[in-house]
């Protein structure tokens, strides 16, 4: 356990000591913020009607291109870095296990994705003070936020533990994302209604809908948590196995 | 402490090493010795568990790396040649987090910490961010790191390369404190080191060790012809035959020196002396005196572990000599490689 502490609060520590990390702070902040002002304005025009905002905020195109662009960034160092400069030499050769390693760099990145995101609850706050804000629909669609995005994370740690080049690992990483991305958009065009069916588990645009509608589906837990779990586990072996060549 | 039995390491199709089987015992410091690409690195990575062998096992403090690779590691405090460190961190921060990585509390760290700073003589630069440190500093970053969990098995991978000949003689102080208490194994190729260091040494190349012993041992065994280094003032037409007629010399070399009019020979000796040859040395004196020559420079050259070295890793003396594997009756070097290690600096890669 104190190994997983250890390589957390180093990879946090890095996070925030690395401009990388607040020029992308900025640039999401920037991004998130603007969109909400449009989508602020849009909604308060009368002749829309209104709206919940989150839930535009969330299913909004802007909010997927920062998701899948933005997270290959956060997670692109982790592993590929250590292995370029040498330092894994270091890390793999202490009384730890690559699981540890992997598990700690995870979280540190999964911590920094949360603080990316934290800001944003200011907005809540100011939706909550001018109108009335539902905080139960509100907690499920950030739930969704962090489901996705740990996904997302753990794909991006997978990446960068196989290559060598951190833009290499950012590549791999958007890969990743893009195929679950369009696996799910490709739903709409299947016939076979088993194959689609399939295909609506993995869409994950669909499952934000939900997710920023307040609906908070189990399967949907099941599906995040394993197949993170799971790009883990592979990155783990990923490190181990790099050793044999 | 430690026992490697006949380890082996490819890559792809290339082998690096090659069946190296060696024990290191407690407390004795072992250089590892041997040209660039020999296979020392693999062999170390192999010891601290970072490349786990093709064939053959490791056994550091009686674990066996394969098995219980984390007891093994635990063991084992490891400098590698390329000491990464993170340079965002400051020094007392990096020590903590590899203090943390080794498993010691909380608690336990600050005074580990404390401690690997003061015999790393880091005192001063303990609170600077390490991207800013010289390599000096980092190398003593980097082996204050390997000494912090207390290991009894240190491994040092080239701890000097790259650093100047001040900081080269602050590390190997530090080592050979360090040597004292702990079981040593310290790869290297600048001889000196391994002279002034080991209580062994391995040479190793192409993947296997040719030959082990100390270092007075292996100077003994490749005891051969001795050597005469011979310098003149001026530069006679005729002394190079005129050495070579000389009772008991076998061969003469005129080397290259510094260009100040004068010139320089090696003279190899016979192998035995004829009886009633007498002392080389005077012949040559006497020679000198009766052609009129200026006798500037004349001294016996010592077998030293260099030329052991540069014998046994040389591969076309080794070759000629149709034997690789054992120091045996002494072949001379090529002049090129032995004119390489004469001029070689400390901290400098032979070539």
């Amino acid at each position: 356990m104190s190994a997983v502490r250890a390589t957390f609060g180093r990879e946090l520590r890095a996070y925030f000591l690395s401009p990388l990390a607040w020029v992308v702070l900025f640039f999401f902040l920037l991004v998130n913020g603007g969109v909400f002002a449009v989508i602020i304005s849009y909604l308060s025009d009368p002749q829309y009607g209104g709206g919940r905002p989150f839930d535009v905020l969330f299913n909004s195109f802007p909010f997927w291109l920062l998701l899948l662009f933005w997270v290959p960034v956060i997670t692109m160092r982790l592993v590929a870095e250590e292995r370029k400069s040498g330092s894994i030499e270091v890390l793999m050769t202490a009384p730890v296990s690559e699981g540890q390693v992997v598990a700690g760099k995870y979280l540190a990145a999964l911590v920094f994705y949360a603080f990316l995101w934290a800001p944003t609850l200011v907005y809540a706050a100011l939706v909550d003070h001018w109108s009335d804000l539902d905080w139960g629909t509100l907690a499920a669609g950030y739930l969704g936020v962090v489901l996705i995005g740990g996904l997302f994370l753990a794909m991006g740690v997978f990446a960068s533990a196989l290559a060598r080049h951190q833009i290499v690992a950012a590549v791999i990483a958007l890969a990743l994302e893009l195929a679950v991305f369009f696996t799910g958009l490709v739903s709409a065009l299947v016939q076979n209604p088993a194959a689609r069916e399939v295909l609506d588990h993995v869409s994950v645009i669909d499952h934000m809908n939900e997710f920023s509608r307040g609906v908070v589906d189990t399967r949907r837990l099941v599906f995040y948590l394993t197949a993170t779990l799971l790009f883990l586990f592979a990155a783990s072996r990923t490190l181990e196995d790099r050793k044999w060549r | 402490m430690i026992e490697a039995h006949d380890l082996s390491r490819t890559y792809g199709g290339f082998t690096a090493v090659d069946g190296v089987s060696f024990s290191v015992e407690e407390g004795e410091i072992v250089g590892i010795l041997g040209p660039n690409g020999a296979g020392k690195t693999t062999t170390i990575r192999m010891i601290t568990g970072f490349l786990p062998p093709t064939g053959g096992r490791v056994t550091v403090a009686g674990r066996d790396l394969l098995r219980e690779p984390r007891r093994a590691r635990r063991e084992i405090g490891y400098l590698p040649e390329n000491v990464a460190l993170y340079p965002e961190m400051r020094v007392r921060e990096y020590l903590a987090y590899r203090g943390r990585l080794e498993g010691l509390s909380r608690g336990d760290v600050k005074g580990a910490v404390a401690e690997a700073v003061e015999s790393a003589l880091l005192a001063p630069v303990a609170d600077q961010v390490i991207g800013t440190l010289s390599k000096g500093y980092r190398q003593r970053v980097g082996l204050a790191a390997a000494i912090l969990h207390h290991p009894r098995v240190l491994v040092l991978d080239e701890p000097t390369v790259g650093l100047d000949p001040r900081q080269i003689i602050a590390i190997r102080e530090l080592i050979r404190d360090l040597g004292g208490r702990r079981t040593l194994l310290l790869s290297t190729h600048i001889l000196p080191e391994v002279e002034l260091l080991c209580d062994r040494v391995l040479i190793i190349d192409e993947g296997r060790i040719v030959a082990q012993g100390t270092p007075a041992e292996l100077a003994r065994a490749s005891r051969g012809r001795r050597r005469l280094r011979v310098a003149l003032k001026e530069r006679p037409e005729d002394a190079e035959g005129a050495l070579a007629a000389l009772p008991g010399i076998a061969e003469v070399r005129e080397t290259t020196g510094l260009d100040d009019g004068g010139s320089r020979f090696l003279l190899e000796l016979e192998e035995e002396a004829a009886p009633g040859d007498g002392d080389p040395r005077e012949a040559v004196f006497h020679a000198a005196v009766e052609a009129g020559w200026t006798l500037v420079e004349l001294a016996e050259e010592a077998t030293s572990l260099e030329d052991v070295f540069v014998r046994l890793t040389t591969r076309d003396a080794a070759a000629e000599a149709g034997e690789e594997a054992r120091p045996g009756p002494a072949t001379p070097a090529t002049p090129d490689a032995a004119d390489a290690f004469d001029t070689a600096e400390p901290g400098e890669e032979p070539s």
